[in-house]
């Protein structure tokens, strides 16, 4: 091997190593346990997102990561240092708060140079570097503009350029875009996405907004009551949730009880037994077995809805049609099949007022369907 | 508007035209009265006043301003009182600021003892303080006769320290709740970006809390240099211009020198008063808005926390040493000097006698002053007419008025027809209540504005007169504010000095009174006492109060009010 080839070698090993780590990370709020053993590696470059209902302990693992609060137990590690005693000011680590924080008392061009100046940048390396970062945000044209004459959006770059101003190795997100309304968040979202993958900057994201969460990362780390759930990308997390709480965090689902019949170990073709009937779906998952009992997860929009046509072919099952919600690009379906209702969602829908006067329908159950195996 | 609205649905409903008047302009009537009330017990006695310093034997004179400064000894009361105001501005800014930093970013075991400590002098007179330093460095203190020492309390700088002692409360509460309202992530994002403790502190705790540390000095002064008991009881030789007013009523019924005296005292506290209320009025930095949370302890750097720790620890020190020497005193005729335990200062027939009398007066005041308060608070809230901004202005103006001016006035605008009053309970209560408004009119105020103006209609649409709505709705909404109104005008009231001193008839004394003339004299057994049976009056007046703002909400309405 050549020289060239070793130190590219290492380079790459270097690129492999990841970014952060968190070992077994611990919180007490004097008996309140609020982060129960969190481990995690986030690559470089990567966008993670911590997403979880409120009070899961994903913004106090934010502010632990910053150094705003101390660790009970565990490791952080940054870039192969361990930083757990560093307070946020050594840390290279930059936080953007939900409300930006913003010194009102400064402008636009001050509030991103602080950062600089506090470190003791040159004068005019400093007003490069601001001129640079507000270019990149597009806010040249404010730079003297005092923060409360700013649009939430605006203040809301001045903040991330402010964060990005001394090249953090880690950049920390809480909630950027709960404080913006709902067309600027699609529009900010797509920004700081677009930025961070140009930056090639790693980021952790905090959310309580599924839908955002799942746009914007690479992967997501959904937690709850203090302990993660499941790491995934997005498509993991949506089309194989590792339990019930994911499956329906990340959206709707309708669950169907169900015992596996048989396997085909070859073709994978899996055949369930349900109370309405057998259903024949490809398994894509090696953790279940034949005779195990599994509640199938159903997304609204992967069932197929067809007007009773009599003839029951493979996977149709017979629902009764309880209410159809005509909203143009959408019609919701409300069905029931025995005793269990189902949430149909029937996208580009077609023959709308024949439905509206069905009573019965086909349902059509998709053969990609996702497993979780009943305790 | 909901007068009008009012009007039209029972013009429609009710036949007598005379009724529909009422109705239609109770809130008017009402407020016409109440600046009546107003005009003649808080403007008058001060008009009277400013009249007084103005005219001779001869008319109109300004004789007795050229007296003033011309002749040294006044002269240098001004510049005493004002040095004093300056002094103590700023060494209660020092202190409260280290208290309100340290209770609302350091460590958490801290942050609570460190609060009450920092607020327990609120249950003291003021000159309580002034005792225990007579108490403890006095001619026959403690610490004097301990170390033999040969050093002299009375004078400026036993003034310095009493006042200092007694308004840190003041200081401390006004800090802390702008660092309360100051978002911890800006601090936190300072710190995020490299700052160190002392950079975040200098680049944006300080310049954000400015406009509110501005607004605490403004009122630190204007309280400082109107505070009679401390000055009176320490200030020896040295003149002030407060308790000088009062020597030259008592002590040689010169009104017409008290009176200019009372003038020059005022001056700066209307001036301020202004500054206070309109050029600081929306100077406050917005942020944005996040839920208000309380800062994380922070890992202070000793550069910051080693004096800080050193203020607050001799602050907290000095508070806790000055009750409990005035606690001892009490059991002893003069502690130190005499040695036996006696419980005769409890006994005491005057001392006694004169509780009874303040708990009389301020509880006739606070009846009174909590009724005012309801009144004014709800015309100001949702009355239309011309002049609400004035009636609001004076009815809080009470508080900046310096106490021995409102006594003078009272003194010459009530001693004579059309309305005497001087030698009754009466002209003490209702000084107590016109000095003391400002916080039942800020109660209720705040209870106001958390009920819709639309529970208020829809009563009236559904056909109930003005009154019935007044009696039915409003009344029950701001029973807490009335009641906190109430207790706070009582419990003020029964340790206020610097007026009623000059309104006592003889026969008829108040504790307050009582304490300073035992003080000044030295039967520092007797004051003590009387101090701690007021000190224990107004604690069960403030648990009272706590848990009346704990049941309604009032907590945090009643905090701003007290801190304003």
């Amino acid at each position: 091997m050549t020289t060239k080839g070793v130190a590219a070698d290492m380079e790459s090993k270097e690129n492999e190593k990841p970014m952060l780590i968190l070992k077994d990370i611990h919180k007490f709020y004097g008996n309140n346990e609020v982060l129960k053993g969190i481990s995690l590696e986030v690559r470089r470059g990567e966008l993670v997102t911590f997403v979880g209902p409120s009070g899961c302990g994903k913004t106090t693992l934010l502010r632990l990561i910053g150094g705003f609060t101390d660790i009970s137990a565990g490791d952080i590690i940054l870039d192969g240092q361990r930083i757990n005693d560093l307070p946020p000011n050594l840390r290279d680590t930059r936080i953007c708060f939900q409300n930006y924080a913003l010194f009102p008392h400064m402008t636009v061009a001050e509030n991103v140079g602080y950062g600089l100046r506090i470190n003791k940048w040159p004068k005019d390396k400093t007003a490069a570097r601001v001129g640079e970062l507000l270019e990149m945000v597009e806010l040249e044209a404010f730079r003297d503009r005092m923060i409360d004459k700013l649009s939430g959006g605006q203040q809301q770059r001045v903040a991330f350029a402010r964060a990005l101003s001394l090249e953090p190795k880690v950049l920390l997100l809480d909630e950027p875009l709960s404080n913006l309304d709902a067309n600027l968040r699609l529009v900010m979202r797509e920004e700081i996405r677009k930025l961070q993958e140009r930056l090639h900057i790693t980021t952790v994201f905090v959310t309580h907004d599924q839908f955002e969460a799942m746009a914007i990362s690479d992967r997501l780390v959904v937690m709850k009551n203090g302990l993660i759930e499941q790491v995934g990308t997005p498509i993991e997390i949506y089309e194989r949730p590792a339990n019930e709480f994911i499956a329906g965090f990340v959206g709707y689902v309708n669950f169907m009880d169900g015992r596996i019949e048989s396997i085909d170990e070859t073709t994978r073709n899996t055949v369930i037994n349900t109370q309405y009937g057998r259903l024949e779906i490809s398994l894509e998952q090696d953790n279940v077995k034949t005779g195990d009992d599994v509640l199938m997860v159903i997304r609204p929009e992967s069932v197929s809805l067809s007007l009773d046509c009599g003839d029951k072919s493979q996977n149709v099952l017979c629902g009764a049609l309880k209410s159809y919600m005509y909203a143009g690009s959408i019609a919701k379906c409300t069905v029931t099949i025995g005793d269990r209702t189902m949430i149909i969602d029937q996208y580009n829908p077609r023959d709308a007022q024949h439905f509206k006067n069905a009573e019965k329908v086909d349902v059509e159950i998709p053969r990609s369907v996702h497993l979780l195996k009943k305790k | 508007m909901a007068t009008a609205e009012l009007s039209v649905k029972l013009q429609a409903s009710s036949g007598s035209k005379v009724k529909d008047f009422l109705n239609a302009n109770m809130v008017n009537i009402l407020a016409a009265l109440l600046f009546l009330l107003l005009a003649f017990f808080l403007l008058y006695p001060i008009v009277a006043v400013l009249i007084k310093s103005l005219r001779g034997p001869s008319g109109f004179t300004l004789q007795y301003y050229q007296n003033f400064f011309s002749k040294n000894y006044y002269y240098q009361s001004l510049i005493n009182t004002l040095l004093l105001g300056a002094i103590n501005t700023v060494v209660c800014l020092v202190i409260g600021f280290c208290l309100a930093y340290m209770t609302t970013r350091g460590p958490w075991i801290l942050r609570k003892p460190l609060k009450i400590i920092s607020l327990v002098p609120l249950i003291a007179p003021p000159y309580l303080f002034a005792l225990s330093l007579i108490i403890l460095f006095g001619r026959n203190g403690l610490v004097t006769r301990a170390l033999d020492l040969h050093w002299e309390l009375y004078g400026f700088g036993g003034v310095v320290i009493s006042q200092t002692l007694a308004f840190i409360p003041l200081a401390y509460m006004m800090i802390e709740s702008t660092l309360m309202s100051l978002n911890p992530n800006l601090e936190e994002s300072a710190y995020d970006l490299g700052a160190t403790e002392a950079t975040i502190l200098r680049t944006i705790t300080i310049p954000l809390l400015a406009p509110g540390l501005l607004k605490a000095a403004l009122l630190i002064f204007v309280m400082t240099i109107a505070e009679f008991g401390n000055a009176a009881i320490l200030g020896g030789r040295t003149p002030f211009l407060a308790p000088d007013t009062y020597t030259m009523i008592t002590g040689e019924s010169d009104f017409y020198m008290g009176s200019v005296l009372s003038v020059i005292l005022i001056a700066p506290c209307i001036l301020i008063f202004f500054i206070h209320n309109y050029l600081l009025e929306g100077k406050k930095f917005t942020t944005i808005g996040g839920k208000p949370v309380a800062s994380e302890p922070r890992k202070i750097t000793p550069l910051i926390k080693v004096p800080f720790v050193i203020i607050t620890t001799v602050a907290a020190g000095a508070i806790l040493i000055c009750f409990a020497v005035v606690f001892a005193a009490s059991f002893y005729k003069i502690l130190g000097v005499t040695h036996n335990f006696v419980l005769s200062n409890y006994l005491d027939f005057t001392s006694n006698r004169a509780i009874y009398n303040s708990i009389r007066v301020s509880f006739v005041a606070a009846v009174i002053g909590a009724i005012i308060g309801v009144l004014l608070a709800y015309v100001i809230v949702r009355g239309q007419f011309f002049g609400r901004t004035f009636i609001e202005m004076i009815s809080l103006s009470g508080f900046a008025l310096p106490g021995t001016v409102l006594g003078i006035g009272y003194l010459l605008a009530f001693s004579a027809p059309p309305l005497k009053l001087t030698g009754g309970i009466m002209i003490l209560a209702l000084n107590c209540v016109f000095r003391f408004l400002a916080v039942g009119v800020e109660a209720g105020i705040s209870k106001l504005h958390q009920i819709h103006i639309e529970i208020e209609e829809a009563s009236a649409d559904l056909g109930a007169s003005f009154l019935t709505t007044f009696y039915k709705i409003v009344l029950p909404i701001m029973f807490p504010a009335f009641i906190a109104g109430f207790i706070y005008t009582f419990m003020t009231a029964i340790v206020s000095l610097s007026a009623v001193v000059f309104l006592v008839s003889p026969g008829f004394d108040l504790a307050a009174v009582i304490i300073f003339d035992k003080a000044v004299y030295g039967e520092i057994g007797i004051a003590s006492a009387t101090t701690m049976k007021l000190v224990l009056i107004v604690m069960i007046c403030m648990l009272i109060l706590n848990f009346i703002s704990n049941k309604t909400k009032l907590g945090s309405s009643m905090k701003k009010s007290a801190a304003v």
